[in-house]
């Protein structure tokens, strides 16, 4: 248990001094509240447009979207440098095993996925706060949490990846550009593979890492009255109706692409000298 | 007791053997408690991945070693608890302050607060703590790292190149802290590739050479090392072309006050006989105790490239 209260200590000193990570935090925080902003805004001049939870997460949780790309880059920040200032190499030799050290970038993932989720929950109730007029009862449906825990899986998967190339490359640079690289190619590669028309290659693209991520980031996957009604709008425009993997399957693919990247991490950061 | 005592120890990097680094070769030595210990050779001679072996960040590929005794994953991660070590470079966060640095490494050793202060006084650093690393000089890298190291007031201190890079103040000052700190009973090993550095600190020597332990021990004891005699007489060339031909010497050797050979036996009765067979009359004969230097020139064969690194 200290363990754990070191490694927290050590990881919130290595994160908060740095400026990268404040900037992406004001960055974030700055982007989800806009949306919020501006509606809340709307309320006090437009006695029918509301903000309020819970009607209003979705609004909320649109632009939250962007949080696992944050999540992956300060992760590589927050990891990759780590090697080349060699400090990860002096912790070890401090003290820490390469497993303890290991363990606290775990840490590092899953607080920052923490403060990314309550970035924007805390935007919401302010927002409610602040604006006139009552929303319907409850804080929050089974949908907006399915919303939310769709968000925190996308941050893990990704954070995870970012930690995985981290720990790979043991460059911030390169693992930053492999990690936009491979978004970019992935969008070719799946659109190709839907253009071929054939199912096996349907599912395959479905279960690309990226794509499982923009899913369960996807208010369309989430909220299946907003669903139908943009379906039924396709119909008359005679487009094919939009199809999603079930919510269940998304969520299954991002842990198994979580665990397999946080064990590639742990079996490198084993195997490999510092 | 033995603070460190390798056998066989052995590192080869890359597992392709065509492309494969034998860094470290089956070297044997022993440290003991309260000894200041130097581990002297040319760059790229193995001295960091020796080290780099004992605190434990690079997986030895052959041969073992103890620390205090101790050996096997639990016991040596028990015996670290005990030593305060660098390798290479000062290694820390450049973002963070001397003092946050030191906060992060305290913690990881599981130290109180007060120590920090302690120990950035000890290295003089207390008026820059707050500044942050990267705007360091070398010297403060180098004296904050000495001051991390002694967070946890470890027995053992372990340097790789302390005084590398640094003008002769800034070498000056952490001689001084090791001075300190041998005072104070800890048992130092420092690796350097600066041969005066070496005689200066250290009490013990090992040379280490393309990944090969040459010699050990006592530095007094390396030195006397076979036995040198320095000889003069009228015509030194004739005198040194005599010597060269000579079947007991070693080696020979032209220097400002004579000529000094290494005999393989400390026979000298027969060396004047053999000279004055040559028609070489001496005008002086006596032991010569050779410095580290000359003793390093011996062991590693006169070898030139590796000479411009070592006595540079
Ligand atoms: N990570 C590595 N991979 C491959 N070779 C290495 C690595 N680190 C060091 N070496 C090689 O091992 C040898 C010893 O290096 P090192 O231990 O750093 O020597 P020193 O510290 O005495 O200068 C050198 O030939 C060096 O090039
Ligand atoms: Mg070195």
């Amino acid at each position: 248990m200290k363990i754990l209260r070191v490694l927290l200590r050590i990881e919130w000193l290595k994160a908060v001094r740095r400026r990268a990570f404040w900037v992406a935090v004001a960055a974030f925080t700055a982007f989800t509240s806009l949306p919020v902003i501006e509606r809340v805004r709307g309320a006090h001049s437009n006695p029918n447009a509301v903000f309020a939870l819970p009607e209003s997460w979705p609004v909320v949780l649109g632009t939250a979207g962007i949080g696992p790309l944050f999540i992956a880059a300060l992760m590589i920040l927050l990891v990759a440098q780590e090697f080349s200032w060699r400090t990860a190499r002096q912790n070890v030799i401090d003290g820490l095993s390469k497993e303890r050290f290991y363990a606290g970038k775990v840490m590092l993932l899953a607080g920052l996925v923490l403060l990314f989720t309550s970035a924007p929950v805390l935007i919401g109730v302010g927002g409610t706060m602040l604006s006139p007029g009552e929303g319907g009862p409850g804080f929050i449906r089974a949908s907006d949490f399915g919303y939310i825990s769709g968000l925190v899986l996308g941050m893990l998967l990704f954070g995870s990846a970012g930690l995985m190339l981290s720990v790979h490359l043991r460059s911030s640079g390169a693992s930053l550009g492999i990690l936009f690289l491979y978004l970019f190619v992935e969008e070719g590669v799946a659109m190709l593979m839907l253009g071929t028309g054939r199912e096996s290659l349907r599912n395959v693209a479905e279960f690309l890492p990226f794509n499982v991520v923009e899913d369960l980031g996807d208010d369309l996957v989430h909220y299946p009255d907003v669903l139908a009604e943009v379906n039924a709008e396709r119909a008359e425009a005679g487009l094919a109706p939009l199809e999603f993997l079930d919510v269940e399957m998304l969520a299954v693919a991002a842990l198994a692409y979580t665990a397999f990247f946080l064990g590639l991490s742990l079996l490198n950061m084993r195997r490999r000298d510092l | 007791m033995h603070a460190i005592q390798t056998l066989d120890l052995t590192k080869r990097y890359g597992s392709r053997p065509a492309k494969s680094v034998l860094a470290v070769d089956r070297i044997s030595f022993a440290v003991e408690q309260g000894q200041v210990f130097g581990f002297l050779g040319p760059n790229g001679s193995g001295k960091t991945t020796t080290i780099g072996m004992l605190v434990g960040t690079i997986k030895p590929t052959d041969g073992s070693f103890k620390l205090f005794g101790a050996s096997g994953p639990k016991g040596l991660f028990g015996a670290r608890a005990r030593v305060g070590a660098t390798l290479e470079t000062p290694n820390f966060y450049p973002y963070m302050s001397g003092r946050d640095n030191l906060r992060v490494a305290a913690a990881v050793k599981g130290v109180g607060q007060p120590r920090i202060g302690e120990c950035l006084d000890l290295v003089g650093l207390s008026n820059r703590a707050k500044h942050r690393f990267k705007t360091y000089s070398l010297g403060m890298k180098q004296r904050l790292a000495l001051a991390a190291t002694m967070l946890n007031d470890p027995e053992l201190i372990v340097l790789d190149e302390p005084a590398n890079g640094l003008d002769p103040q800034g070498i000056r000052e952490i001689r001084e802290i090791i001075h300190i700190l041998a005072d104070r009973g800890k048992t130092i090993f420092l690796s350097s590739h600066l041969l005066a550095e070496v005689e200066r600190t250290c009490s013990h020597v090992a040379i280490i050479r393309k990944g090969r332990i040459v010699t050990w021990g006592a530095v007094a004891d390396v030195v006397g090392e076979g036995s040198a005699v320095l000889l003069r007489a009228d015509d030194t060339e004739a005198l040194a072309d005599s010597m060269e031909a000579y079947p007991d010497a070693t080696s020979v050797r032209r220097t400002d006050d004579g000529l000094v050979a290494t005999l393989d036996s400390g026979d000298l009765a027969s060396v004047t006989r053999y000279l004055a067979g040559n028609g070489i009359y001496l005008s002086h004969l006596a032991p010569y105790r050779p410095s580290l230097e000359e003793v390093f020139i011996d062991v590693t064969q006169g070898a030139v490239d590796s000479m411009t690194e070592i006595v540079s």
